[in-house]
């Protein structure tokens, strides 16, 4: 498949370049200390942090591969929208923000120096500073490749050229130009790909049209949910309440740094609990832009309407879903739209991890372990200079991704097994003063542990299984999801266990940073809009009704 | 600080306008003219942000 982009197009992708850079140059004039270009110095606007919460998480392979899901999967790919995301945003808005916000934490990272000690702190950013270099240069190695494939570009260039202007753009401006970014991003990303959305339902006969053809288990999302046999997922309701809806999305959602910096950014305690609540509503319409194009591409391709999906060595290649339909049903114009849409969702991911690594890394590594106590213009050159090296080491990622494959793909599953267990050590630090430095670190170790001995013990779809198989999983996804669920527990159990062992931090040491120490901050006389628990009702209800609607 | 609405106001306009220009190119499977109505919900969403942005300064 290739795609041949007319003037027009290319001119799009040209004032995307100049607008994106535009947005820099103008937001560097506001950049003065430290605090201005890695935390925005808790300055940005509730819509502004709410958009760029949600898009620091939209990268183009989650916008590629949860369409190439809903041709897969159909409906039940929503789960990792309104089950995997929804709730854990309104728990991280509702309960954990008041920690994270009111301890002035410049960091996640340093949020655990603060409420444990400096061991936990290290390993969170240790692995945190590793992750978020490989998952940029694993970005940058996809939009490499996608853009040899589909427009005949040299890998070298497209990943040269987006590191250059992400480069230009965070080192001018820092965080406050990359959530700007972030924000054009994410309305290129629902103007470049909703109108395919609309095309391809239309072209598929309407939503009547798309269920009549298609089998009725991708037309819901719980129904099917009963065992793993039941459904082309391979997975059951357990194993996606619990694993997805819990453990992998609490944890994502609620610890990770990439996303919760963009909240901590807002201007207000009230704006920063506000903002996972409020990109909850973009996030739960998300499905019928990203997913729905998918299932309407099976149902178009079932039709005999003239398109078909891709194929590959035994099957329908299911990760070209997007691309095919663009290419299909967008002029000359609107190509361009999609193009960049794409282009926008790749760098988006790149930035957010860029100016999550350099944070971390400065305050994190740099300060506390390297040189601490000097003047925050060092510490500004020192987070300047490590924006450089975070894009250097992610170019030098991608082609390593590009040699070796197989290496990325291990990488990526050792991440998984050092995620899994995070949300058990919040949870625990967060509502349960009795737990401490040493409990936290060991039961984080344990988790990681069982993830990595739960891998070796069990197979699925050929992969794990290199201790001994003790069980097999319909489906990698499944497996992933019991991993997450045996690392949470592990984590959970022997952090509780160490923690009641060993002697706690004194109260007045945990004030700001643990429940029942801190007092929580007040609705006041806003309208319900503006107040926490309202919006969170409203939220919650909105998802329940459509799990309801889509069952 | 600069107020975001404004540059992405401008830029949706000249996205809208680009795409109304080149409104009659046809889509390989779909005659619907998509860059017309596409072109035409862009521009009405960044004049409406510069909308915003102008009624903010102006208070």
């Amino acid at each position: 498949m290739h795609i041949n982009l007319g003037f027009i197009d290319y001119l799009i992708v040209a004032l995307y370049f100049i607008f994106v850079l535009g947005i820099g140059w103008f937001v560097r004039q506001n950049v003065k200390t430290s605090e201005d270009f890695l935390t925005s110095h808790h300055s940005l606007p509730v819509w502004v942090t709410s958009l760029a919460f949600l898009a620091a998480n939209l990268g183009a392979q989650e916008v590629m591969g949860m369409c190439a899901s809903g041709a897969k999967y159909g409906m039940m790919t929503f789960h990792f929208y309104w089950l995997g995301a929804v709730p854990a945003m309104i728990f991280v808005g509702v309960f954990m923000m008041p920690f994270y916000y009111g301890s002035r934490a410049r960091s996640v990272p340093e949020y655990l120096k603060l409420r444990f000690d400096e061991k936990t702190r290290a390993l969170n950013a240790l692995s945190f500073a590793v992750m978020t270099i490989f998952s940029s240069g694993v970005s940058m190695y996809a939009l490499g490749k996608l853009f040899q494939l589909l427009l005949g570009w040299s890998f070298n260039q497209s990943v040269l050229l987006s590191a250059a202007i992400v480069l230009v753009y965070t080192l001018l401006g820092g965080l406050t130009s990359a959530i700007y970014n972030e924000v054009l991003q994410f309305f290129l990303i629902v103007m470049g790909f909703a109108p395919l959305a609309i095309l391809a339902v239309m072209r598929a006969g309407g939503w009547a049209g798309m269920a009549a053809r298609i089998p009725d288990v991708m037309m819901h999302s719980w129904k099917y949910l009963g065992s793993s046999a039941s459904n082309p997922m391979g997975v059951e309701v357990f194993g996606v309440v619990a694993g997805l809806g819990f453990v992998l999305s609490f944890g994502y959602w609620c610890t990770d740094f990439l996303v919760v910096q963009r909240a901590m950014a807002a201007n207000s305690m009230s704006a920063a609990r506000r903002t996972p609540l409020l990109a909850a509503f973009p996030k739960m319409i998300m499905p019928f832009i990203v997913i729905v194009p998918g299932i309407a591409a099976l149902a178009l391709t079932r039709m005999g309407s003239g398109y078909s999906l891709p194929m590959k060595a035994g099957g329908f290649d299911y990760d070209q879903s997007l691309t095919s339909l663009m290419v299909q049903l967008y002029p000359t114009g609107m190509l361009g739209v999609g193009i960049t849409a794409l282009m926008a969702s790749f760098m988006s991911g790149m930035a957010g991890n860029v100016t999550a690594f350099n944070t971390v890394f400065t305050y994190d590594l740099y300060q506390s372990y390297l040189r601490p106590h000097q003047a925050d213009r060092h510490y500004l050159t020192v987070a300047k200079a490590t924006t450089v090296g975070g894009i250097a080491l992610s170019i030098a990622a991608a082609y390593l991704a590009d040699q070796y494959n197989n290496i990325m793909d291990v990488l990526q599953l050792v991440f998984s097994f050092i995620n899994a267990p995070l949300f058990a050590t919040f949870l625990l630090g967060m509502f349960w003063k009795r737990t401490t430095g040493h409990g936290a670190f060991t039961g984080l170790l344990s988790g990681i542990m069982g993830a990595t001995i739960t891998h070796g013990m069990t197979v699925a779809e050929g992969k794990g299984g290199w201790i001994a198989t003790v069980h097999t999983f319909p489906s990698t996804m499944a497996q992933n999801f019991w991993m997450a669920i045996v690392a949470w527990i592990t984590c959970f159990v022997i952090t509780i266990a160490v923690s009641l062992a060993t002697t706690a931090k004194h109260h007045t040491e945990l004030t700001g940073l643990v429940y029942g120490l801190t007092k929580m901050p007040e609705a006041g006389d806003d309208p319900w809009y503006k107040r926490v628990a309202p919006l969170a009702v409203v939220v919650g209800v909105v998802v329940a009704l459509l799990n309801l609607l889509f069952w | 600080m600069m107020d975001l609405r404004l540059p992405v106001g401008i830029f949706f306009v000249i996205l809208g306008v680009l795409l109304e220009t080149v409104a009659s190119a046809q889509a390989q499977l779909t005659s619907v003219p998509v860059n017309t109505y596409a072109g035409g919900a862009i521009l009405v969403f960044g004049a409406a942000l510069l909308l915003l942005a102008r009624r903010a300064k102006r208070l």
